[in-house]
């Protein structure tokens, strides 16, 4: 396969990253000299107790927050130095938000939530529309797009808010407990969408869970205690993976 | 984000809480309402004022005794009426020879000696005080600013008759006078042959009939001399030469000069000066109300920034730039500015336009009708200062909005 070493490049390198957080005088590690490295078309789970530190690395994965120490590379650029806007257009780019609680705007209708993210990435107009339309498509709600996130079921908007994960066509998605707010039916419903989208299109999934039967969509599972990994345990074998990817 | 999309994300915001978008949006109204109306006013005031002035009355000087300098207005009346009350003392008087001197000036067409008091008057039962001025029949009538409605001019073999303002002709007594009635004044019988085309309740009568009217009147002196000078272009050389000559007839120097020249043209820029003093103050006092909303909208968007603090993050999460945030809060409170301005320039044009027929009894030296009209230079100006002030007051929580840290904002509840 003439993709190999395509597959193995890093995507996210992580260098012994500290993050401390001042709560008045007392300093609280959440993170505690984690180092790993994350291969582009990994599913990667990450579990953990609440308080283990998983949110806290993947907020540092996303750009959404800098380490207190270490070095953290995103596609071999160091973001530990970067600025605030920098962050934010390498952030746009790269990768794709999936959160707990949706987080769609609720001024916005599902179309327009959909649109956001390539109107920031300056898209031309036409093809933005073009996009937003297929990727509610995609996701199955090609008949909603008129419908704001409050007219709409917590699976439903848990489906947009994948789209907009989707839209500027990032090569990460990172999801924050996506089922953590739905029913086991939806839930697997998402998950399927997820697994799906690392399958056929070759998206790094990066996805925090507590829930130890959807950890075994990953691929890896590392998990998390007291800011530190305690074990990184590889839960498909290589030749499965890479039979995935056959497929496409 | 493109300038566009930014502006569209703004405007959603601020239909997507009407309710309070729309209260700020009133401070501004008002402030900028205000605005509009008294400086339309203030505007209208001063070219009625200027309009009255032009072609008419350039050419029309008048001497008075008192040594202030200005018209009708400041201490020059003040002066006057103190040199009125003491002319029975010798004090500072115009009399004959102020005329002699005047009649011998070339440049000079015709001079008009008067006198002026208050006087009780009646009409069929119904009496009042109004103001008399006598004046020199035989010129009153070329020197005169002042139009007919009715009837004529005081004429040279005129005595016991009288013209009178339209006022006094309409609406002052019970029932309206009309040509050829009798006025009884200060117990005579007056024939009333004019009437002016004005808004006054004077009463204008030959000066040898005043002297004996008014009370405390000496012969042979005025109360002022009214001049029309033969090519108004020359007016301020004229004024000087009829300044010197009076200097010198009457002995006096610069330092203790004891009379007035004053043309029309001068009372009215004083009038216009006092009336745009006037206007200022009022402005400023509009701006006032300006000022408050402007603090209504900085408090609006401070209270925006927090309510949509989680927005923030997730735009942030989503790729958004710090200037993304910054100019969509920046665009916000400039489009609830524009949005006041707009309301509150058709609300200030409605105001003025109703304006002037409230206050017509309190607004001074306009007689009639007073047509205000909205510049458009006031409308832009308006409308700039309105999204100026929007956008001032939107610059600190939107810099705070845009400094939000991504991931505490996204935690925000």
């Amino acid at each position: 396969m003439a993709s190999t070493t395509k597959e193995e490049e890093v995507l996210i390198e992580l260098q012994d990253v500290w993050k401390i957080y001042q709560l008045g005088e007392v300093e609280v590690p959440a993170l505690r000299g984690v180092s790993l490295q994350i291969k582009k078309g990994e599913f990667l789970a990450v579990v953990g107790a609440s308080g283990s530190g998983k949110s806290t690395m993947v907020n540092l994965i996303g750009c959404l927050d800098t380490p207190t120490k270490g070095t953290l590379y995103l596609k071999s650029q160091d973001v530990t130095h970067m600025s605030e806007s920098d962050l934010s257009s390498l952030r746009g780019k790269t990768v794709g938000f999936v959160f707990q609680q949706y987080n769609l705007i609720p001024t916005l209708t599902a179309y327009q939530n959909i649109l956001l993210p390539l109107e920031l990435q300056e898209f031309d107009d036409e093809e933005a529309h073009k996009r937003a339309e297929e990727l509610l498509k995609l996701v199955g709600l090609g008949d909603k797009m008129g419908n704001l996130p409050t007219q709409l079921s917590g699976g439903q908007q848990q489906r947009v808010s994948i789209a907009r994960a989707l839209a500027a066509n990032p090569e990460i998605i990172l999801a924050d407990e996506p089922t953590g707010a739905l029913d086991s039916v939806t839930g697997k419903e998402v998950i399927d969408m997820l697994h799906r989208l690392w399958k056929n299109e070759g998206k790094t999934i990066i996805m925090i869970t507590h829930d130890h039967h959807l950890a075994q969509y990953a691929h890896t599972r590392v998990e998390l205690k007291d800011g530190q990994i305690m074990t990184v345990q590889k839960t498909v074998h290589e030749k499965e993976m890479k039979l995935y990817h056959r497929g496409d | 984000m493109k300038l566009g999309k930014t502006f569209k994300h703004a405007l959603n915001m601020v239909l997507h809480s009407r309710l309070r978008s729309w209260l700020t949006i009133l401070g501004i109204v008002i402030g900028v309402a205000s605005v509009i109306a008294i400086v339309s006013l203030g505007q209208s005031l001063q070219s009625s004022i200027t309009s009255s002035l032009s072609g008419l009355g350039g050419d029309i000087v008048t001497v008075s005794p008192g040594a202030a300098r200005g018209g009708d207005f400041g201490p020059g009346r003040v002066d006057r009426e103190i040199s009125t009350t003491k002319a029975t003392s010798k004090a500072v008087i115009l009399d004959t020879t102020d005329y002699q001197v005047l009649k011998g000036i070339p440049e000079i067409l015709y001079v008009q000696p008067q006198i002026r008091g208050n006087v009780n008057v009646s009409y069929l039962g119904k009496a009042g005080s109004v103001s008399v001025t006598g004046v020199d029949q035989k010129v009153w009538a070329l020197v005169t600013t002042s139009t007919m409605a009715q009837g004529r001019f005081l004429d040279s073999a005129d005595q016991n008759v009288v013209v009178i303002g339209g006022r006094l002709a309409s609406s002052y007594f019970s029932q309206p006078v009309g040509i050829n009635k009798m006025l009884t004044v200060e117990g005579g019988a007056f024939r009333v042959v004019g009437i002016l085309n004005d808004q006054s309740t004077s009463i204008y009568m030959p000066i040898q009939m005043a002297f004996t009217v008014i009370p405390n009147k000496v012969n042979n002196q005025y109360d002022s001399i009214v001049l029309k000078i033969k090519d108004q272009d020359f007016l301020d050389d004229d004024l000087a030469i009829i300044t010197q000559k009076l200097t010198v007839s009457r002995h006096v120097t610069n330092r203790t000069m004891d009379f007035s020249v004053t043309s029309q043209k001068e009372q009215q820029a004083t009038r216009a000066a006092a009336l745009s003093t006037m206007t200022t103050f009022l402005v400023a006092i509009a701006a006032v109300s300006l000022l408050v909303g402007a603090v209504g909208i900085a408090n609006t968007m401070f209270t925006s920034v927090l309510e949509k603090t989680k927005e923030i993050g997730i735009m942030k999460a989503i790729g958004a730039r710090n200037q993304d945030i910054l100019l969509i809060f920046i665009f916000n409170s400039a489009i609830i500015g524009l949005i006041g301005g707009l309301i509150g320039v058709i609300l200030g044009g409605i105001m003025s336009y109703f304006l002037p027929s409230l206050l017509s009894s309190g607004i001074p030296f306009v007689r009639g009708n007073l047509l205000t009209v909205v510049s458009l230079n006031s409308v832009f100006m308006a409308l700039g200062v309105s999204v100026g002030v929007g956008i001032i007051a939107g610059i600190v929580p939107a810099y705070q909005a845009s400094k939000l840290k991504p991931v505490d904002a996204l935690r925000f509840e």
